[in-house]
């Protein structure tokens, strides 16, 4: 009870002034944080984009940059050559294939787009009528209303969209190669740098496991990456080979969504199997279509041939965590989110399990203990 | 003259470079300017303080490292702590190259004895050379392979010495 009197009114002064201090400190260091955070997101928020591409276009490039490399030739050199063959190569398919008509199809789907929806909600509801005539305890599910609905803003993002994001390709047009050519010239320096900070003890832990994480998202992407290249060629040659429109546009759409593991080959096939069913019916056409999109593209091609060469050696995500990145993606950078949500998630899953091997064959505390795990 | 003033003006410049250090090196004698240019950009320069510990027995080894100054002592512990002295070694020597190839565990620990600057040459970064400048990689591993084949050579011709001993020993003892 002596304890409570101890304190002359003097210390109970200086406690509060403390206390009052502290509390005062720390709330404004935590407001001038959140106000430096939130600089930096402004600052930052149109940089994501650019800096990611070039990063996966340095990691697309560094093979053939490499090849140059040696030859003998300096690695700033045989970056400029590689720029010169990738531009080379692009112009000479537009000279010689032609520039597909990108800005007329857009146009011609705009005009397009409602009748494909109506045509598909004609057709939706037709299956809907059938099936309650089959199974009269479906209660009746306003299936039309929803799907115009959601049709139609989903129509308006885009129209709303489509300036915005020309804009966005002309930066990204200008920033891109820029990045992606000091990355391909300095990531290692950049890399090495960053590396030797790190102390002693843990140095040489952290360049094995930079390496393999290097090594295994190098081949992540390059595989992913050609992998979408490939699915959109096949696409595009079997819907050639139909009187579908919007081949180009179809192609590019399954090849982007064929980055999403499980859920976007689905989703990339529906754009074409409606656009299918309005324009050319339910016929062999419709059949060859499906057949395209889901046994040649996916089953022979994807699971087949390129999953097994491309991307066998890095571990592959559990649905679950790839739903989770499709839905925290797509609520961070909407469409785009979608896309790049699970690549990211699973960079972060090659960073944790190749942790995990390294912990597992270097043990810190190893060394006190025997090899028959009795203590020293 | 003053040795202070004579040193300065005597030596290049090269003399002091991280090249020439490795140059200097039994296993790259026979490299050239360039490939020593680029070793130096595949190794890695680290800093010790006294009594610091480099790697520990048992730890999986990434690499290699020679002292450029300061002083390395190799010791092993036994089940009871106590250290065993394997060796005391100065600038100029290295250590740790076992496991450059493959990752084997560390047969000894190494700790600086005083402030120690190590060039550490680690195995990620060889094989990523390899994979980018196979010819002067063949090279510093071809003068790699001279050294631990000389060591091996050595270490075998002292286990011959050795057993010849232990046979004359047992002799002596049957004899008596």
């Amino acid at each position: 009870m002596h304890n409570q009197n101890n304190m002359s009114r003097a210390q109970v002064a200086v406690l509060y002034l403390v206390l009052t201090t502290s509390i005062a400190s720390g709330i404004a260091i935590y407001s001038s944080a959140s106000i430096i955070t939130g600089l930096l997101k402004t600052a930052t928020v149109d940089l994501f984009l650019p800096m990611l591409i070039s990063l996966i276009v340095s990691f697309l490039l560094d093979p053939t940059v490499q090849f140059f490399e040696g030859k003998k030739i300096n690695r700033t050199l045989s970056i400029f050559i590689v720029y010169f063959l990738v531009f080379a190569l692009v112009f000479l398919l537009l000279l010689i294939i032609g520039p597909p008509n990108w800005k007329g199809m857009m146009q011609a789907l705009q005009a397009d787009f409602p009748r494909y929806v109506s045509g598909a909600i004609v057709y939706l509801s037709g299956l809907l009528a059938t099936a309650q005539q089959h199974f009269p305890f479906i209660t009746h599910y306003d299936i039309v209303e929803r799907l115009s609905s959601v049709s139609q803003s989903f129509f308006g993002l885009i129209l709303k969209e489509t300036p915005r994001s020309a804009m966005r390709i002309g930066s990204l047009l200008l920033l891109v190669p820029l990045f992606s050519f000091f990355f391909l010239r300095d990531s290692r320096r950049i890399m090495r740098s960053l590396i030797s900070l790190s102390p002693n003890r843990y140095f040489e832990m952290v360049l094995d496991i930079y390496a393999n994480v290097s090594w295994q998202l190098a081949h992540f992407i390059r595989g992913r990456i050609l992998e979408a290249l490939i699915i959109g060629m096949v696409v595009w040659m079997g819907l050639s080979l139909t009187d579908i429109r919007y081949a180009p546009i179809l192609a590019v759409v399954a090849g982007a969504s064929n980055l999403i593991p499980y859920i976007g080959p689905i989703i990339g096939m529906i754009p074409g199997l409606v656009i299918a069913l309005v324009d050319l019916g339910m016929g062999g056409q419709f059949w060859w279509i499906l057949c395209v999109y889901f046994l040649i593209a996916q089953v022979i091609i994807d699971n087949f041939i390129l999953i097994p060469i491309l991307i066998s050696k890095v571990s592959n995500l559990h649905p679950l965590w790839v739903i989770l990145a499709i839905v925290m993606g797509g609520k961070l950078y909407g469409v785009l989110g979608m896309i790049i949500g699970v690549p990211i998630a699973s960079i972060i899953n090659i960073i944790i399990i190749s942790i995990h091997q390294y912990r597992r064959s270097f043990n810190p505390y190893q060394r006190y203990f025997t090899s028959r795990g009795k203590l020293l | 003259m003053n040795p202070f003033w004579s040193n300065i003006f005597k030596n290049s410049g090269y003399e002091q470079t991280l090249a020439y250090f490795l140059g200097t090196m039994p296993m790259f004698k026979k490299l050239d300017k360039r490939e020593l240019a680029f070793l130096e950009n595949i190794v890695h320069v680290r800093n010790y303080e006294a009594d610091e510990t480099v790697f520990s027995e048992g730890d999986i080894g990434s690499g290699m490292y020679f002292i450029r100054s300061g002083q390395i002592q190799i010791f092993n512990m036994n089940e009871h702590g106590h250290e065993t002295e394997q060796a005391i070694l100065e600038s100029g020597d290295f250590f740790g190259e076992i496991a450059l190839t493959a990752s084997r565990p560390r047969c000894a620990s190494a700790r600086a004895t005083e402030p120690t600057i190590l060039v550490g040459l680690f195995r990620s970064d060889m094989f990523e050379a390899v994979r980018r400048h196979p010819a002067p990689s063949a090279k510093i591993m071809l003068g790699l392979n001279r050294v631990i084949s000389d060591r091996l050579l050595q270490c075998s011709i002292q286990l011959e010495e050795l057993k010849k001993q232990l046979i004359h020993n047992r002799k002596q003892q049957t004899d008596a």
